[in-house]
């Protein structure tokens, strides 16, 4: 069998006293998309957050493409092949739309301004909003905001997507725009973790769908199969109330 | 100086509108001033005129002094303030120590301190190594100004640096880590970029403290424009005269430097 392109065993996390994941061991393959789901302050955030050192974890075992998360070194090189979205954008407010897609290409990957921009004007034209480069983020909607802030993480030509709840704080009529990139990604073979409870996303693009609850997973299958005929008593309580 | 919004603070919603340049009415008091010093040294040339051109060597001193240590301030403050937002508990309980310590001591007692003692630890350190360099180390007193006010302002502006940092959501720092930028990089192209708009209009307010308190080092032997004035007094004894004309000396420049702020802030303002 094939390694798996992230390799999380047995993490543990604590926030001073609070336990925030308690004994995590999830193996995800290339390609692989994945939805996670579960209560507020379960640790589907830190999990994430986990996967590209945004935190640290207190113990267990992350291997990112087979790298080891462990020295400072490693850590950059593993978070330049790993994309995040995050809920609330963090778009840079002080910089234009192609400046955000540039920015990280140039200082970090070394590319030239031409190249750099040659990529950003390709993912605008991917993500739908080719004529929005010269504007600044608070000239555009919700939606378009979460869209450039994808193709920036995509800039960076990362291996695996991370998102985390990335149409929680948009209005409903923008959630389908954001989706519909996010699922031509999951056709393109993307590797994706998403914490996100849009079932028809999950339905659509995910290959698992995972529960978790209390720092702990507690039931993993077909997203078809979680949402509708879980097994576990939690997953049920929790269903019942999202839906 | 601990008042950072202090009286200089520019109004809000203050002259300028969103379409296009308008006149700050501020200005106005900066022009009647002018023509006060003026109406006064056409009028009465002795005794105002004769102050005037004995206090005006030091007026240089008095700007050169605030600028260079204003520069320096501005680098050592950002130095301090970032050194109190690092993980590592010791270098941070260090800088936290000099900010609470240097905003402990009057400014005045710290100005002495450099000019007086400080040169006397020095030769005793030299005398002690037998190193003459150190031994026959002279302080001058421009040079002790600029570091104790360097020395104390840091603490202030590091402050100012602090908030203005913090101030920006820790999402933006988040994001630029997520994308690979080192911490270094996260701050130079993410961070202060932001950071700076928010502290332009407090950071004028430092200048402006600074430029006031800069009147202390005329007892550190610098013949700055109050020491000028003091001198012209004992010499003339004419005290009312002597310092109406230094007051409104201070009064110019203190008032061409919150315009120049509150033009920043209107600028920075409309950028958003
Ligand atoms: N920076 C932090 N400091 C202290 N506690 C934290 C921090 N981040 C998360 N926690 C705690 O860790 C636990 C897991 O939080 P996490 O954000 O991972 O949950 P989540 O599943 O993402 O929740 P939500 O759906 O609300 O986003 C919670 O109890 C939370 O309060
Ligand atoms: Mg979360």
């Amino acid at each position: 069998m094939e390694d798996p392109i992230i390799h999380i065993e047995n993490v543990v996390k604590h926030f001073d006293k609070v336990a925030a994941l308690r004994g995590i061991s999830l193996d995800i393959m290339r390609g692989e998309v994945v939805v996670i789901i579960g209560p507020s302050g379960s640790g589907k955030s830190t999990l994430l957050r986990c996967i590209n050192r945004l935190e640290e974890y207190d113990e267990g075992l992350i291997v990112v493409d087979g790298i080891p998360l462990n020295s400072a070194e490693n850590i950059n090189t593993v978070r330049t092949e790993v994309g995040m979205v995050f809920q609330q954008f963090n778009l840079f407010p002080h910089l234009k739309v192609i400046d955000n897609i540039t920015l990280a290409q140039r200082i970090v990957r070394k590319r030239p301004k031409a190249e750099a921009e040659k990529q950003a004007y390709d993912l605008l034209e991917k993500v739908g909003i080719p004529d929005k480069a010269q504007a600044y983020p608070w000239q555009l909607s919700g939606g378009q905001q979460q869209r450039v802030a994808i193709a920036r993480a995509l800039a960076m030509n990362p291996k695996i997507m991370l998102f985390d709840e990335p149409t929680s704080a948009l209005d409903p009529e923008m959630i389908q725009e954001v989706l519909d990139v996010m699922l031509n990604l999951a056709k393109e073979g993307m590797t994706m973790v998403v914490v996100s409870h849009e079932m028809g996303f999950a339905k659509a693009a995910a290959d698992r769908a995972i529960l978790m609850d209390e720092g702990y997973i507690i039931e993993e299958a077909l997203p078809e199969v979680l949402f509708t005929n879980p097994k576990h008593e939690r997953t049920k309580l929790f269903l019942s109330k999202v839906l | 100086m601990e008042n950072i919004d202090g009286g200089f603070a520019p109004e809000k919603g203050g002259a300028a509108t969103r379409s296009g340049f308008s006149f700050d009415r501020g200005w106005l008091l900066v022009i009647a001033v002018v023509l006060t010093i003026t109406a006064l040294i056409v009028s009465r040339p002795d005794p105002f005129k004769r102050i005037f051109f004995f206090v005006q060597d030091g007026i240089w001193v008095t700007i050169s002094v605030t600028v260079i240590s204003f520069l320096l301030m501005l680098i050592t403050g950002l130095i301090v303030a970032l050194l109190r937002l690092t993980k590592s508990a010791f270098i941070k309980a260090v800088a936290t120590s000099y900010v609470e310590i240097i905003r402990g001591i009057p400014l005045l007692v710290q100005l002495l301190f450099w000019y007086f003692a400080f040169p006397t630890v020095i030769q005793s350190i030299g005398k002690a190594l037998r190193f003459s360099l150190f031994e026959n180390y002279l302080a001058n007193p421009v040079a002790m100004a600029v570091v104790g006010l360097t020395f104390c302002y840091s603490a202030y502006m590091s402050e100012v640096y602090r908030a203005g940092i913090q101030s920006i959501s820790k999402g933006q720092m988040e994001a630029a880590r997520s994308l690979g930028m080192s911490y270094v990089q996260a701050m130079r192209y993410v961070i202060l970029p932001q950071a700076v708009r928010v502290i332009l209009p407090p950071v004028g307010n430092e200048f402006i403290s600074l430029l006031k308190d800069s009147s202390l080092i005329s007892v550190v032997a610098v013949a700055d424009m109050t020491r000028r004035g003091r001198e012209f007094m004992a010499a003339n004894f004419i005290p009312i005269e002597t310092w109406v004309m230094v007051a409104l000396l201070y009064l110019i420049m203190t008032l061409v430097a919150a315009r120049v702020v509150h033009w920043i802030e209107i600028k920075t303002r409309l950028e958003k």
